[in-house]
């Protein structure tokens, strides 16, 4: 209980299916995507049934409960919390046997539980089920469910609203020696929190969290165990426990569910062309390449479209009111905020949507884990190996959740690597639109094509550097492939949502005051005191207005704002068309410092938080010069060709 | 062909050598509780089978062939002591007694599937056993590398090895777990990650991880 409200997480293996099951159940929305791992916060939320209120936590994704990785241990936490009433273990019906072993592992902390059996729907096609044996042989409710369908959520939700949720009776029996070493270290067991049986068996296991959670003496006596069983058995105990669950979760799914040989399908030769690197490699690039190409084509149709409404909606309105109760001063702030909105409304509504919308399908079809299979070994050039590559594309819509990702990550070293790449060399979509809305639009596609290349090389260089520069450490790629499955349009447009939202209910505002203020200030010259003073580095270095700089130093709050600034710039001398305010190689030389430069404020922040304060201001310090370097290199180049 | 006798005498110089050296005639004789003499006779009849060879005045030691026979014969014997002790609840010396009777007889395929029976091959002294069971030699049992197999391969997962114990405890919790069966996937190149379906679900390990996980494979 927890404010006097009944409490349960939704505890599952990953990619099961845990955070499709918690929007349909409360209606919140968390992002899903066809790999694990995409949860790694969790989210709560309250459904209200029939009267009764119950407050539901969605948990990060854990193959066991051993407390082995960050995230295990958080999941082992929560629910080792007494206001947590109930537990809904989430099984994926298609993988039934891995599922129960985790079940089994709930059911032996005594806790009380509810058995929610997902993907009911796909199971069907391929096997019969008999879902009301399988809850008499592990005595708590089982409810099949369908996240994609919504069928059963109403009868999981009830049955979670009238508490229905029990410890089982049902035990894991082990072998007998494991049986007799069970016996013996809860001998010793006075007061602990959870099942005394289930606390003996995590000891055996050699569960880090509950050896420090018990006397010394006895987690002694445990240590001494399962060295006994160890040298008796030639296997340690808990490869012999594990063995033990998976039989008779093996043994219950014969029961339960018939065996139908599964077919080698057209979904399993499509997957095997996407990692067999002959027929993998062109379908890896020809999948990056449409990104681009419909990013541009789209986008730039998008983007006459959306000038072409604010023309028609809003058109010289703004202007006009300014003029109107401000005179030429009045008109000039609003032809800056006018400039700016337009800007970013034709910036972000064609390319960042176009992106997240591309990037919610590809994570729905399952596609990257098997891209992730193609880039491994060259991955490893790098310090890193082929997981890293989802953060990277995350990285391609927002540097804040890429680096979130990166916590699955257990290597330091591999954090810093990963974290400086993303942060240097992956565009973020607003990165993008300036690349491809700005550069391309005023100094053409080659030029923003030479960026996008002049990424992928310091990409190269910064992570062979970094891989020899910090001391070795082995990474390891072990990650689930899901099964190929059509994206269904719905979640890809709740996603993009979800992701764009922030764009407007945070940056819009503050953009609209950001710019009044500024724009009053450059009216009064009040900000001559930074324009001055560093137009070294915009005239001197990068041949760039000097004004530009106001621009990069917007761009550190949020990146879309850098865009919005230039048009207020612009306005501020006198010149209302973009295209007239710098030159093409001037709009080139901007992109590409922009797109290096410096992670933006939110992304900072989560850095800080992920890894400290030294990697933050590291990673600043070497994004700025590596900006600045190679900014002035290409306006060296451009002037001299 | 060898007799039974003769048998004892393979062990007998495995024990005191464990394939290393030469053991002597005397400590043999003592051993076995035999004259120094009828040693000497045995042993040219064992090297003249090829079984071990004799250097005179610094002993006799097991030649490839015999140190295999010899370990083979052992582990029969460990087989049965287990069984004897463990499934029919014997003392200890009688199932000794017994079992060193019954390694004679035992065939090679009796033993591995009493070996199935009683679990994973248990061993005290038996250094075959650590990292592969070499019990039944010439059966196509021997388990390999996950990282060694090739597309299309089938078998069942023999044991995990691995020094980091957090490794191990990631390779059970993702369900690569002694028992149960492996099919390996479109791999793409050679050194590249194994896409590897154990149960109904599928991986990505690559050839480090691969190489913790030993499969028994699997006829067909």
């Amino acid at each position: 209980m927890q404010d006097g409200m009944f409490t349960a997480a939704l505890l599952g293996q990953p990619n099961v299916g845990k955070s499709s099951l918690f929007t349909r159940l409360t209606g919140v929305g968390v992002i899903s995507s066809n790999y694990a791992g995409t949860t790694v916060t969790f989210e709560e939320a309250v459904v209200t049934r029939k009267g009764n209120k119950v407050r539901i936590y969605d948990l990060p994704g854990t193959y066991g409960m051993s407390g082995n990785s960050d995230d295990e241990e958080v999941v082992l936490e929560m629910v080792r919390d007494p206001e947590i009433d109930s537990v809904i273990v989430v099984a994926d019906a298609t993988n039934l046997q891995s599922s129960l072993v985790l079940c089994f592992e709930v059911m032996e902390l005594g806790l009380p539980m509810i058995l929610a059996v997902n993907k009911a729907d796909e199971a069907r096609k391929k096997y019969d089920t008999d879902y009301k044996e399988l809850e008499r042989i592990l005595d708590i409710p089982v409810v099949p469910v369908s996240a994609k369908t919504a069928e059963g959520v109403d009868d999981l939700a009830d049955a979670l609203c009238e508490g229905r949720g029990r410890r089982s009776t049902f035990q894991v029996r082990y072998e007998e020696h494991l049986e007799a070493a069970i016996e013996e270290i809860m001998g010793h067991l006075k007061k602990i929190r959870f099942d005394q049986r289930g606390t003996a068996v995590k000891l055996m296991e050699g569960t880090k969290t509950f050896i420090e959670g018990v006397m010394p003496a006895t987690a002694q006596i445990a240590s001494v165990l399962r060295d006994n069983f160890e040298t008796g058995h030639r296997e340690t105990s808990d490869i012999a426990i594990a063995r033990e669950r998976y039989s008779i979760s093996d043994a219950i799914v014969r029961k339960v569910q018939s065996r139908t040989r599964t077919k080698f399908g057209r979904k399993d030769r499509l997957s095997e062309m996407m990692i067999t690197p002959s027929t993998g490699i062109p379908i890896l690039i020809a999948v990056g390449l449409m990104l681009f190409v419909t990013m541009i084509f789209l986008g730039s149709l998008l983007d006459e479209a959306v000038s072409y409404i604010y023309d028609a909606l809003i058109g010289n309105t703004l202007v006009d009111f300014g003029a109107d109760k401000g005179g030429e001063m009045g008109k000039a702030i609003m032809l800056g905020i006018d400039g700016s909105i337009r800007a970013i409304l034709t910036l972000v509504i064609p390319y960042i949507m176009v992106f997240y919308i591309i990037l919610g399908i590809l994570e729905d079809t399952g596609y990257l884990p098997r891209a992730v299979v193609l880039v491994d070994r060259t991955m490893h050039h790098f310090g890193l190996h082929g997981g890293a590559f989802i953060p990277m594309i995350v990285g391609l819509g927002c540097n804040v959740p890429a680096i979130m990702a990166v916590r699955t990550i257990r290597s330091r070293r591999e954090k810093l690597i990963l974290t400086s790449l993303i942060v240097m060399c992956v565009p973020c979509s607003a990165q993008m639109a300036i690349i491809i809305g700005i550069v391309g639009k005023y100094s053409g596609f080659t030029y923003a094509f030479a960026i996008l290349l002049i990424l992928l090389a310091l990409m190269v260089v910064l992570g062979l550097g970094l891989n020899r520069f910090l001391k070795y450490e082995p990474s390891n790629l072990a990650m689930e492939i899901p099964d190929l499955s059509a994206p269904s349009l719905k979640n890809v447009l709740f996603k993009t949502w979800n992701r764009i939202k922030d764009f407007f209910m945070i940056a819009f505002p503050l953009l609209v005051v950001g710019s009044i203020l500024l724009e009053i200030a450059l009216g009064y010259n009040l900000l001559d005191f930074v324009i001055g003073p560093l137009s070294f580095v915009t005239v001197g270095m990068l041949g760039l207005p000097a004004a530009v700089i106001l621009a990069f130093i917007v761009g550190v709050l949020r990146k879309e704002m850098a865009v919005g600034m230039l048009a207020i710039i612009a306005a501020s001398v006198g010149i209302m068309e973009l295209a007239s305010f710098m030159g093409p190689e001037q709009f080139f030389v901007f992109g590409l410092v922009m797109a290096i430069y410096m992670p933006c404020l939110a992304t900072m922040a989560v850095i800080w938080r992920e890894m400290g304060w030294k990697e933050t201001l590291a990673v600043s310090i070497l994004s700025i010069g590596t900006a600045i370097a190679i900014g002035m290199l290409a306006n060296w180049l451009l002037f001299f060709f | 062909m060898i007799s039974g006798n003769r048998e004892d005498y393979l062990i007998e110089i495995l024990r005191l050598t464990e394939g290393e050296g030469k053991v002597k005639t005397n400590d043999l004789a003592d051993k076995l509780g035999v004259s120094p003499a009828s040693v000497s006779e045995m042993i040219k009849v064992l090297s003249n089978d090829g079984f071990v060879t004799y250097t005179k005045y610094r002993g006799a030691e097991l030649t490839p062939e015999g140190l295999s026979y010899a370990k083979q014969l052992r582990k029969k014997h460990h087989i049965m002591e287990r069984f004897l002790t463990d499934v029919l609840d014997l003392d200890r010396d009688t199932a000794h007694e017994e079992a060193h009777k019954m390694e004679h007889v035992l065939s090679d395929d009796s033993a591995v599937r009493i070996c199935r029976i009683i679990g994973t091959p248990v061993d005290d002294d038996c250094s075959s056993c650590e990292s592969q069971c070499r019990a039944a030699t010439g059966l196509g049992r021997i388990s390999k590398k996950l990282s060694e197999m090739m597309q299309g391969d089938r078998g069942r997962i023999s044991h995990l090895k691995c020094e980091e114990p957090k490794t191990v405890k990631k390779l059970i919790s993702m369900g690569f777990v002694p028992g149960r069966d492996v099919c390996i996937g479109s791999n793409g190149s050679r050194s590249g990650p194994k896409v590897v379906t154990v149960g109904n679900a599928t991986f990505a390990l690559d050839s480090e991880m691969a190489s913790f996980v030993y499969i028994e494979p699997s006829d067909d």
